[in-house]
């Protein structure tokens, strides 16, 4: 009984300690982006908030450019999503679902591509880019983050493409459907949840890189809302309630399509991993 | 447990076999789905990397201006660089920083994760927090928790042990420390849901024939789990490394590589040569020898550090 005591006291106390690390901090930030400027930077921090303000999100969307960033952004997530999904999911269904000879072999060039550190690519991926001349333009930063999305999202994408049974594709087979019609009528649907975790992460993924747009987008018009948020953090003397502003805006998307689809998102990352 | 065998699995199994089982057209019409994305690599990294090469063999400074042929002249000047060899001494202290501190993380969550409490299902997901938020927003979190005035340091004063702010990120060992462990803090997630669906997939009946068998749990750990984690976390190590060398968001957003250099880790040294400096081939050269290293790890880490038995066929 005792042991048993001990050891719900233990689980609860690294519980709290989780929850202190991991989602403390975010609490902290959110609440405190709706507190006056005075309590903002008060001596004493408040847990809860006393008192209550809009005027951060109020210069944030009026006197600083940030909307045109949170647009900037959009476009690029949404294309990079849209890319990255049918890219992966083509070459998914490839890999996976048909018996290619060199499967094996392009699967594990795929593999390789995940791991390899973007940093190494930094210059020349801005030297062809500035050749196309794609810079200061959004379609750069769709480009690079397909390419480091991708490989990631086909790794993602095999265990809910190998857990599909064949049955069904023969079935449709029989019915006289296409490969492109089975893949689209049988598999996709099935490797729905997959699919709904690569879009998410490409999402994530897009609305997160910070390296690339920084050195490829020029022009404040065109700036992500990373590369943007980041020029506020030094513009003036810090405005921390205006920071903590659009620090919550800018996780909020993220946070909204983690949690209609977090729960598959979290098996997709680690169902590669785990056979 | 076998990490690569999804393929091999397919190959074994009759029901796995599509329909369109027989004849070359079917491979032919497998290769036109996979092509799309072979081709945008190739596109991508393949010739980037080939570029990055013949970049580093000449003298361009700004992109856009013609360069001319100097051989290894980038090399030779790189491996006589103090700079160079201190911020490559600096991103194996990162590595290594990051690896210790984000396993010792990682497996203390995923243990206490992987118990049975109320709200178990939620926890496991929302784990990931930190580490699916902006690279921007972490560090607007931390720097404002850690200034002189926020709330880490103002419950350090309160303790009584210290007099005055701690300036997290003014001396070269506060600064290191500081990137490194708000990058583990961001990452360890990542690496703990991944123990933890390894974990779950270990049978449990293993843990309750040696607990029968009078192991205590320490014992179950460290020869029961821990010896069958071991592909996972051989997988985790060879990435883990690859992606944690990788990081530059971080460390530029928080300390810009100062103070006097101390955080300046071979990512952004490639960038500060390349945009600040303006030394685009010099950037280029750095690269090159980076990724060389990197492969010459990987290249060791596969060959010492593989788990025993791969059961593939």
């Amino acid at each position: 009984m005792t042991t048993r005591i001990r050891h719900r006291s233990i689980l609860a106390i690294g519980l709290l300690g989780l929850f202190l690390v991991v989602v403390a901090p975010f609490y902290y930030v959110a609440t405190s982006s709706f507190k006056l400027p005075q309590e903002v930077i008060a001596q004493v921090p408040t847990l809860f908030p006393q008192s209550f303000t809009l005027q951060h999100y109020e210069k944030l969307l009026r006197s600083s450019n940030f909307p045109t960033y949170l647009a900037n952004s959009m476009l690029v997530a949404a294309g990079t999503m849209g890319i990255c999904v049918t890219l992966s999911t083509l070459a998914a269904y490839g890999l996976y679902r048909m018996q290619l000879p060199a499967g094996k072999f392009l699967f594990r060039i795929i593999l390789v591509t995940y791991a390899f550190p973007g940093v190494l690519l930094l210059i020349p991926l801005y030297g062809l880019l500035s050749q196309l001349g794609l810079v200061d333009r959004l379609v750069a930063l769709v480009i690079v983050n397909v390419t480091f999305t991708a490989p990631f999202a086909v790794w993602m994408l095999r265990a809910f493409f190998t857990a599909i049974p064949g049955e069904l594709e023969e079935a449709a087979a029989l019915d006289g459907a296409t490969r492109a019609q089975t893949l689209i009528r049988v598999v996709l649907p099935l490797a729905a949840p997959g699919v709904a975790s690569v879009a998410i992460f490409a999402f994530i993924m897009a609305w997160t890189e910070y390296m690339f747009a920084s050195v490829l987008i020029l022009s404040d018009a065109a700036r992500p809302v990373p590369v943007g948020l980041a020029g506020i953090i030094g513009q003036y003397q810090v405005d921390w309630g205006l920071l903590l502003a659009g620090a919550t805006v800018t996780m909020l998307p993220v946070l909204i399509l983690f949690s209609l689809v977090g729960r598959y998102f979290v098996e997709g990352l680690t169902a590669g991993a785990v056979k | 447990m076998a990490i690569h065998t999804g393929q091999s699995i397919a190959h074994k199994d009759p029901r796995q076999r599509g329909p369109f089982a027989r004849g070359g057209r079917r491979s032919l019409l497998g290769y036109c789905f996979v092509a799309p994305l072979l081709l945008w690599l190739a596109a991508t990294i393949l010739y980037p990397l080939g570029s990055a090469v013949v970049l580093s063999v000449q003298d361009v400074q700004i992109i856009g201006t013609r360069g001319t042929f100097v051989g290894l002249e980038n090399y030779l000047r790189l491996l006589s660089n103090h700079n160079f060899w201190q911020a490559f001494g600096r991103s194996v202290v990162w590595v290594l920083g990051n690896a210790l501190l984000q396993t010792l993380a990682a497996f203390a969550a995923a243990l206490i994760l992987n118990q049975r409490f109320p709200g178990q299902r939620f926890a496991r997901i929302w784990i990931i927090l930190s580490w699916i938020v902006p690279t921007v927003v972490v560090v607007i979190l931390w720097r404002w928790l850690l200034s002189s005035s926020g709330v880490l340091n103002y419950l350090l004063l309160g303790t009584g042990l210290w007099t005055e702010p701690v300036g997290f990120f003014s001396t070269a060992n506060a600064a290191t420390l500081s990137v490194i462990a708000i990058n583990s803090w961001r990452w360890f997630p990542f690496m703990a849901v991944t123990v933890l669906a390894a974990l779950q997939s270990i049978p449990s009946d293993l843990q309750e024939a040696a607990a029968v068998d009078g192991a205590n749990a320490q014992q179950r750990f460290w020869q029961i789990t821990l010896p069958l984690l071991q592909p996972v976390l051989f997988v985790l190590g060879l990435v883990g490394t690859l992606l944690s060398f990788n990081v530059f968001d971080v460390i530029w957003l928080l300390t810009g590589g100062g103070p006097s250099n101390a955080t300046t880790t071979l990512p952004v040294l490639i960038y500060d040569t390349a945009f600040a400096q303006y030394r685009l081939s010099q950037a280029a050269a750095i690269s090159v020898v980076s990724g060389l290293a990197l492969l010459l790890f990987a290249a060791l880490f596969i060959r010492f550090m593989s788990p025993a038995q791969e059961d593939e066929p």
